[in-house]
C-alpha cells in the first residue's frame, strides 16, 4: 500500500514515516501543503494522512482540491486543535476520518487499515473470497478454514490484488504500491511472488484466483463471498 | 443576556423628560398670557364704565335746574333714568351727603344714608368707587363734586350703575379665553408630543436595531441615522466588529496554542512507542509515562477550550441555524462510522436557531452525537425543538444505556462510563462546561431505542 504522509513537524513526521514502514507501508511524506498537494496529484495512493495545520496550503485546502481533481483515495485528518469545526470541516471537505493528536500509532494503523478497506468496498476487515479468506487487521491468510503462512511482500501483493478484485492490475502498478521509489524494479521477482502465492492459495489448481494476462498484468478472479 | 434593570426603569425617558418640560413651560406660559390678557381687558372695560358714568354726570348736571327744594332735572336725555329700577340712578346730594335729589329709576332704591360714601368729592373733583346694596347687587358709581352758580353751597351729583352686564361681559370674555387658551393648549400638546416622536425616532430606531443585533437578527447597525448619531452608530459597530474579530482572533490564537502544544505532546508518544515497540516487554515506567501524556493532553484540551468558554460574549452573537449544523455533523459521523452503518434520524425543523456561537453548538452535538454513535449499536435519534430563544435538543441511541447510579458521575467533569479508552474523556465533560455556561441543564434519561437519552436546553 502506497501512503502519502503531510506532517509539517519534522520529528513526528519522522516517527510517523518510520512506524508506518515498519507496516508494510509504502511511504512519501511532506512538510507543507504545496508538497503535498503535488505528490497527491502526481501518484496514486491508497490513501493519505494530512495534518490539518499546514504551511503554505492548508489541510483543508489540500484535501479540497484533491477532490475537486478527482482524487478518491482515502484521507485521514490529524488534528491537535480536537474541536468539532475542525473536523467537521474536514471531513466535509473530503476527509474520511480523523485522529486527534497525540495518538497511538496502533490506533492510526488500524484507521487506515479500515479505509482502506472501505474505500475497495469491504465492510468487514476480513476479505472473503469462497474458500479464500484474508484477516486484514490480523493479516492472516487462511484457505478453506486452514491458515497459511505469508511472508511481508506475498501478503501485500496479494492484499493489493484482493482490494481490487476483477480489477487488471499491471505490474506497474503493483511495484508502485508496494516498493519505494528507488527500489530497484525487477519484474521477476514479482512473478516469483505471484507463482509462490498461487501456490500457497490454490495447490491443486482447481481454484486459479489469479489469471494472468499476458502483456497487461495480473487479475485476482474469484467473487467475492459476501455482497460487498 | 440580561440588561441592567436600572437604566431603563429609575428614569425618566428623554421623552417623558421632554413632554415634562415642554408641558409645564405651556402651563405657565399660557397660564401668564391669560392673566395678562384678563386683567387688560378687566381693566379696558373699568376704564370704559368710568367713562361713561362721568358722561352720565355731566348729563345730570347739564339738565339740573335748582328750585327752592333742591334740583330739578325736567329733561334727562337718558331714558334709564326714568325707568324704575333701570340699573343706572342718578343723585344729587349737599356738602353733608344729604340725599337733594334722585332719579326716578332710584325710587326704590334704599342707600345707606349714614354710610353713603357718594358725597363730599373735592370740588372739581370726580370719584369712583363700587359698593354692594341688598337686592340691587353690585354697583359701580362715579361722584362729582361741584358749586352751583347763585348758592355758595357745594353739591355732589352721583351717578349708580349696576355693576351685573359689565361682570357678564367680562365673565362672557373670560370663558371665551378659557376656551381658547385650552385648545391652544391642547393643539400645542399634540404637535409638541408629534414633533417629539419625529425628533427622538432614530433615538428609537437606534434601541430597536440596537436589541436587533443583541437577538442577533443583524449583524450591525444599518438604518440611515441623523448626523448627530452617525459618530455613535459607526462607533458601534466598529466596536461590535473589533469584538467580533478580537473573539475570533482569541479563538485562533488558543487553536494555534493547542496545536504547538500538542505537537510535542504527539511526538514524545510516538517515541515512547517505538521504545515500548522495540522491547520485548512493556515496561511499568513506559506505561505511567503513556499515561501522564495523556493526562496532559487532556488537562490542554479542556483548559483551553474552557479559556473559549469563559471569553464569550454572547450577546453580540449571531443566531446560528441548528439544521444545517447537525445535518453537516451527522454527515461528518456517518463517514467516521461507516463501519457500523449508523442510521441517524434527524428531526430538526429548518427555521431553528441557536441564539451563541456556532462552534459552541459544533462542540456540543459533535461531542454528544460522536457518543452516541460510539456507544449505539446502529441507531442514533437527534430530535431539536425550539422554545423561546432556548434550544431543546435529545440525542438517544440503542447502545447499553447509562445505568441510574451512574449518570451523575458520568456528568461530572472529566468522568466517563468506560475509560478503557483514554484520551477521549474529555468530551462529555467539555459539553457539561458548555451548557453551564449558557444556563442551560443536561439530563440522562432512558431511550425508547434502549440506550441512553441525553436532553440538553441551551440558549
Amino acid at each position: 500500500m502506497r501512503l502519502l504522509i503531510l506532517e509539517d513537524e519534522d520529528l513526528l513526521r519522522a516517527k510517523l514515516v518510520k512506524a508506518l514502514e515498519d507496516s508494510d507501508y509504502v511511504v512519501d511524506s511532506a512538510s507543507d501543503g504545496k508538497t503535498g498537494l503535488f505528490l497527491g496529484l502526481e501518484y496514486d495512493y491508497d490513501a493519505a494522512i494530512i495534518d490539518l495545520g499546514l504551511p503554505q496550503i492548508d489541510g483543508i485546502g489540500v484535501i479540497k482540491s484533491l477532490r475537486q481533481k478527482g482524487r478518491t483515495f482515502p484521507i485521514l485528518i490529524l488534528t491537535a486543535r480536537a474541536n468539532w469545526a475542525d473536523k467537521v470541516e474536514g471531513l466535509d471537505a473530503g476527509a474520511d476520518d480523523y485522529v486527534v493528536k497525540p495518538f497511538q500509532i496502533e490506533e492510526i494503523r488500524a484507521r487506515l487499515n479500515a479505509l482502506v478497506r472501505r474505500a475497495a468496498g469491504f465492510a468487514k476487515p476480513t476479505l472473503d473470497f469462497g474458500p479464500i479468506s484474508l484477516d486484514t487487521t490480523a493479516r492472516r491468510l487462511s484457505v478453506n478454514g486452514a491458515s497459511v503462512e505469508l511472508t511481508a511482500y506475498e501478503y501485500k501483493v496479494l492484499e493489493y490484488l484482493m482490494l481490487h478484485p476483477g480489477k487488471v492490475v499491471s505490474k506497474t502498478e503493483l511495484t508502485e504500491h508496494l516498493y519505494e521509489q528507488d527500489h530497484d524494479r525487477d519484474s521477476n521477482v514479482l512473478e516469483v511472488f505471484i507463482r509462490r502465492l498461487r501456490q500457497k492459495l490454490d495447490p491443486n489448481e482447481s481454484l486459479k484466483p489469479i489469471e494472468t494476462i499476458r502483456g497487461l498484468g495480473y487479475r485476482f478472479n474469484v467473487s467475492p463471498s459476501v455482497k460487498r | 443576556m440580561s440588561r441592567p434593570a436600572s437604566s431603563a426603569d429609575s428614569r425618566y425617558s428623554l421623552q417623558a423628560r421632554l413632554l415634562l418640560a415642554f408641558g409645564v413651560l405651556l402651563i405657565l406660559f399660557l397660564g401668564l398670557a391669560g392673566l395678562v390678557l384678563d386683567r387688560a381687558y378687566r381693566e379696558s372695560v373699568e376704564a370704559a364704565v368710568r367713562e361713561r358714568l362721568q358722561l352720565q354726570i355731566y348729563a345730570l348736571l347739564g339738565a339740573a335746574e335748582p328750585d327752592n327744594q333742591g334740583f330739578f332735572l325736567p329733561d334727562m336725555q337718558e331714558a334709564r333714568f326714568s325707568q324704575i329700577d333701570s340699573g343706572l340712578y342718578g343723585f344729587i346730594l349737599d356738602a353733608a351727603g344729604r340725599e337733594l335729589w334722585r332719579s326716578p329709576s332710584a325710587l326704590n332704591l334704599k342707600l345707606n344714608a349714614g354710610g353713603f360714601a357718594l358725597g363730599s368729592p373735592g370740588v372739581g373733583e370726580m370719584r369712583y368707587g363700587s359698593l354692594s346694596l341688598p337686592g340691587q347687587g353690585d354697583l359701580v358709581w362715579a361722584s362729582y363734586g361741584t358749586y352751583w352758580e347763585n348758592q355758595e353751597e357745594e353739591f355732589s351729583f352721583a351717578v349708580l350703575e349696576s355693576a351685573a352686564p359689565t361682570a357678564a361681559e367680562i365673565g362672557e370674555f373670560q370663558s371665551n379665553l378659557y376656551l381658547w387658551f385650552g385648545a391652544l393648549a391642547l393643539l400645542l400638546s399634540v404637535a409638541q408630543w408629534l414633533l417629539l416622536r419625529w425628533g427622538l425616532r432614530p433615538l428609537a430606531n437606534l434601541a430597536q436595531d440596537v436589541s436587533a443585533i443583541e437577538s442577533g437578527q443583524r449583524d450591525e447597525l444599518q438604518g440611515r441615522y441623523p448626523v448627530e448619531l452617525v459618530p455613535v452608530t459607526q462607533n458601534l459597530n466598529l466596536l461590535i466588529k473589533r469584538e467580533r474579530e478580537r473573539q475570533q482572533r482569541y479563538r485562533g490564537m488558543l487553536g494555534d496554542l493547542a496545536h504547538s502544544l500538542k505537537t510535542p505532546l504527539a511526538v514524545m508518544s510516538a517515541t515512547l512507542q517505538e521504545i515500548r515497540g522495540g522491547a520485548a516487554l512493556k515496561a511499568p515506567q513506559q506505561h505511567d509515562m503513556q499515561e501522564q501524556l495523556t493526562r496532559m493532553d487532556q488537562i490542554v484540551s479542556y483548559q483551553l477550550k474552557r479559556a473559549v468558554e469563559a471569553n464569550q460574549r454572547r450577546l453580540l452573537a449571531k443566531p446560528v441555524a441548528v439544521a444545517p449544523l447537525l445535518k453537516r455533523i451527522v454527515g461528518a459521523l456517518t463517514k467516521v462510522y461507516r463501519d457500523k452503518a449508523m442510521q441517524v434520524r434527524l428531526e430538526a425543523a429548518e427555521d431553528l436557531r441557536f441564539f451563541g456561537e456556532d462552534s459552541d453548538l459544533m462542540e456540543l452535538c459533535g461531542n454528544l452525537l460522536d457518543n452516541a454513535c460510539k456507544y449505539g449499536a446502529g441507531r442514533v435519534e437527534v430530535s431539536a425543538r425550539q422554545d423561546g430563544r432556548a434550544l431543546l435538543l435529545d440525542i438517544e441511541d440503542d447502545g447499553p444505556g447509562i445505568p441510574l447510579d451512574k449518570r451523575q458521575w458520568v456528568l461530572e467533569r472529566g468522568a466517563r462510563a468506560d475509560t478503557v479508552r483514554s484520551g477521549q474523556g474529555i468530551g462529555l465533560a467539555v459539553v457539561v462546561d458548555l451548557v453551564s455556561s449558557y444556563g442551560g441543564e443536561i439530563h440522562i434519561g432512558d431511550s425508547p431505542l434502549g440506550g441512553a437519552k441525553f436532553s440538553v436546553r441551551v440558549g
